[in-house]
């Protein structure tokens, strides 16, 4: 055979080898080994960072409020809830936004300003209420809640979307409502809404 | 002898490539096998065929979302609460409805669905928008029947956001109806009465819905919002809620027969030129008659729609022995016939143009046969001959669709005393029964899928 044509035999069994090597198709990554990918949105969806974001910028809210200032000149520590976040955005993010009050109890906690009521207990405590009751976490049932907790302050909120659609381009803003209530009075001690789009454009 | 062998080859050349361009079996035959189980009343063996074009091990496990896998996962996902496995049926066509995007219906976009539908089954699946809006309805009844009323009103703003997309370019469908009727039911047992309202105001534009009666004399409370409404009310003065009367209410939806599916169907030529005779281009015709005439081109091949499963059923419903009435929610195989009418001659002459392209693709084989040995007559015209017909007959038309939707969707609402209750359903050979205990001013949601 001349050495032109074993060449171009070598080199086309090279490549049926070398096919099924290259067609192995995605693997899984560390956040650590590839730069930027925190970073990068995936999706027109609310991720983890998204949602840290919003969070930050709401308890830093609540940390400049007075409410706050008054907690700590007179350092009577009392005691606070923490609730759920409502999901009222077009995302499954239920589940998202309970593992997200383990770290708003974390940042309360640190604080030092207030005596934080063990979220763990108390979801236990709402289950047990609500099996009672034949169902699951009910927004309604808060001022309840309140009275078994003995809690004097109970912090909660919601996440919403606008959401637009145009030929093949998505746009979805995403906002965190957050508020400060006194259980006796349900006034309103503080609030603030943080935001930020997320879009899908075509080049 | 060279110059036979140069012909062959550019004759094969071409038939490979053509045959890449056309490319495997349709959607069609990747489905067969979990359709026929349906037919036999056998949803698990169905689901199984599924994960195996899925190539995944069990109902547990998510396909990659590549290809056609999003589209076998709106099959799964159906399959799946037909078996009331609805976790994982929520789950599935979350899934999905994150990987399929929606076929744009614009007036400007009929030319590019036509090409589309005919001939890029190798592109992802887009949707068409009854499809895309019954994926949020049907996981609705997946949320509802979890009692996951938080689950449910995120389907609910997803489905809101696509019929806005939908009004936004003047389309509309009798589906939202149905979408918009469970949406409401989702938040009025959330306590959102306002937004309760809006939904079931919306579900009115597109249907009588009888048993909306008594729940909207509750919400409205002798006031009315809109002309839907208090035409449905009639006069009817308010009724104590649920929670008053220590009631519960129970709401039954019953999806039963599968609606027309697409398979490739070939129509002679003269007969799709009959049939697109204020459509096609005087240089096609021409050019297709002179195809004809040759007698090198008598078939044309484009997705068709086969007949529905069980449009005549009649569900029933009893509780605890008396039979409860039910209603027409949804009637899917018309709205399922009444888009594709819409695309249908598009499509045809997209096929019809592509077979022309084809031929004379074909016909270019000959000539150069013919170029190369002027003693290869027969010969080329056989290559010829072989590659048009391989290419016509190796033509794939786009039967990709959401396979196992239900021809029918039937409704039922009823308050019933707090306690235990017996409830039968049955459609198609297909019963289903439960047992449930409702608390006073609670609800309970039964779905059923009879896919046969």
């Amino acid at each position: 055979m001349p050495t032109s044509n074993r060449s171009f035999a070598a080199l086309i069994a090279a490549s049926l080898l070398a096919l099924p090597v290259a067609g192995c198709g995605p693997s899984y990554v560390r956040g650590s080994e590839v730069e930027g990918l925190d970073d990068a949105a995936m999706s027109t969806g609310i991720d983890r960072r998204d949602m840290e974001q919003l969070l930050h910028e709401n308890l830093k809210s609540l940390m400049s409020s007075p409410v706050a200032r008054q907690w700590a000149a007179d350092g009577s520590r009392p005691t606070l809830a923490i609730y759920p976040l409502a999901n009222e955005t077009s995302e499954h993010i239920d589940s998202q936004l309970m593992a997200l009050l383990s770290d708003v109890e974390t940042f309360m906690v640190n604080s030092q300003l207030v005596t934080v009521v063990s979220v763990e207990r108390q979801m236990q405590m709402i289950a047990e209420i609500e099996k009672q009751h034949g169902g699951g976490f009910d927004r309604n049932n808060i001022a309840e809640y309140n009275r078994q907790l003995g809690s004097r302050y109970y912090l909660t909120g919601k996440v919403f979307t606008a959401d637009e659609r145009a030929a093949g381009e998505r746009r979805v803003q995403y906002f965190m409502f957050m508020q400060l209530i006194e259980v006796a009075t349900s006034a309103v001690l503080w609030q603030n809404k943080a935001a930020f789009t997320k879009a899908l454009i075509q080049n | 002898m060279g110059r036979w062998l140069h012909a062959l080859s550019t004759a094969t050349t071409a038939l490979f490539l053509s045959l890449g361009q056309a490319g495997c079996a349709g959607h069609e035959s990747r489905v067969q096998n979990a359709l026929a189980a349906l037919n036999e009343g056998k949803p698990a063996q169905a689901a199984a065929h599924l994960n195996e074009e899925m190539k995944v091990g069990s109902n547990d496990e998510l396909p990659q979302l590549t290809g056609d896998n999003p589209l076998l996962l709106l099959d799964r996902g159906n399959i799946l609460l037909a078996m009331d496995r609805n976790k994982l049926s929520a789950r599935d066509l979350g899934a999905a409805d994150k990987s399929i995007d929606m076929l744009d219906m614009s007036r400007t976009a009929v030319d590019e669905i036509g090409k589309y539908i005919f001939s890029d089954d190798s592109g992802p699946y887009r949707a068409p928008p009854h499809e895309k809006l019954l994926i949020n309805t049907i996981n609705l009844m997946n949320y509802l029947a979890l009692g996951d009323l938080s689950g449910a009103k995120v389907e609910a703003r997803r489905l809101a956001i696509m019929q806005k997309y939908l009004r936004d370019h003047e389309e509309t469908t009798a589906l939202i109806g149905l979408g918009s009727y469970l949406a409401g039911f989702a938040f009025e047992k959330s306590g959102g009465a306002s937004e309760a309202l809006l939904y079931y105001d919306d579900a009115l534009r597109y249907a009588q819905y009888p048993s909306l009666r008594d729940p909207l004399r509750t919400l409205v409370r002798d006031e009315p919002k809109s002309p839907g409404i208090k035409a449905l009310i009639g006069g009817a003065g308010p009724l104590p809620s649920v929670a008053e009367t220590g009631e519960a209410e129970l709401l039954v939806v019953v999806g039963f027969g599968r609606s027309p599916r697409k398979v490739p169907n070939r129509i002679p030529i003269g007969l799709a030129l009959t049939i697109l005779a204020n459509d096609i281009s005087p240089a096609d015709r021409a050019q297709a008659n002179a195809l004809a005439a040759k007698g090198l081109v008598t078939w044309v091949n484009y997705p068709t729609l086969t007949a529905a499963r069980g449009s005549y059923t009649i569900p029933t419903f009893s509780l605890d022995g008396a039979p409860v009435r039910m209603e027409q929610a949804i009637d899917i195989e018309a709205e399922v016939r009444k888009a594709w009418r819409k695309v249908e001659g598009t499509v045809i002459l997209s096929a019809l143009t592509r077979t022309i392209t084809r031929v004379v693709a074909g016909e270019v084989v000959q000539g150069v046969t013919q170029a190369v040995d002027k003693d290869s007559g027969p010969l080329g015209l056989l290559l010829g001959l072989l590659t048009s017909a391989t290419l016509t007959v190796a033509d794939t038309p786009d039967t990709r669709a959401w396979s196992t939707l239900p021809a029918q969707i039937a409704i039922s609402r009823i308050r019933v005393p707090a306690g235990q209750h017996e409830l039968v359903l049955s459609a198609r050979n297909v019963t289903k029964r439960a047992r449930l205990n409702l608390r006073p001013g609670g609800w309970a949601f039964v779905p059923m899928m009879a896919l046969r």
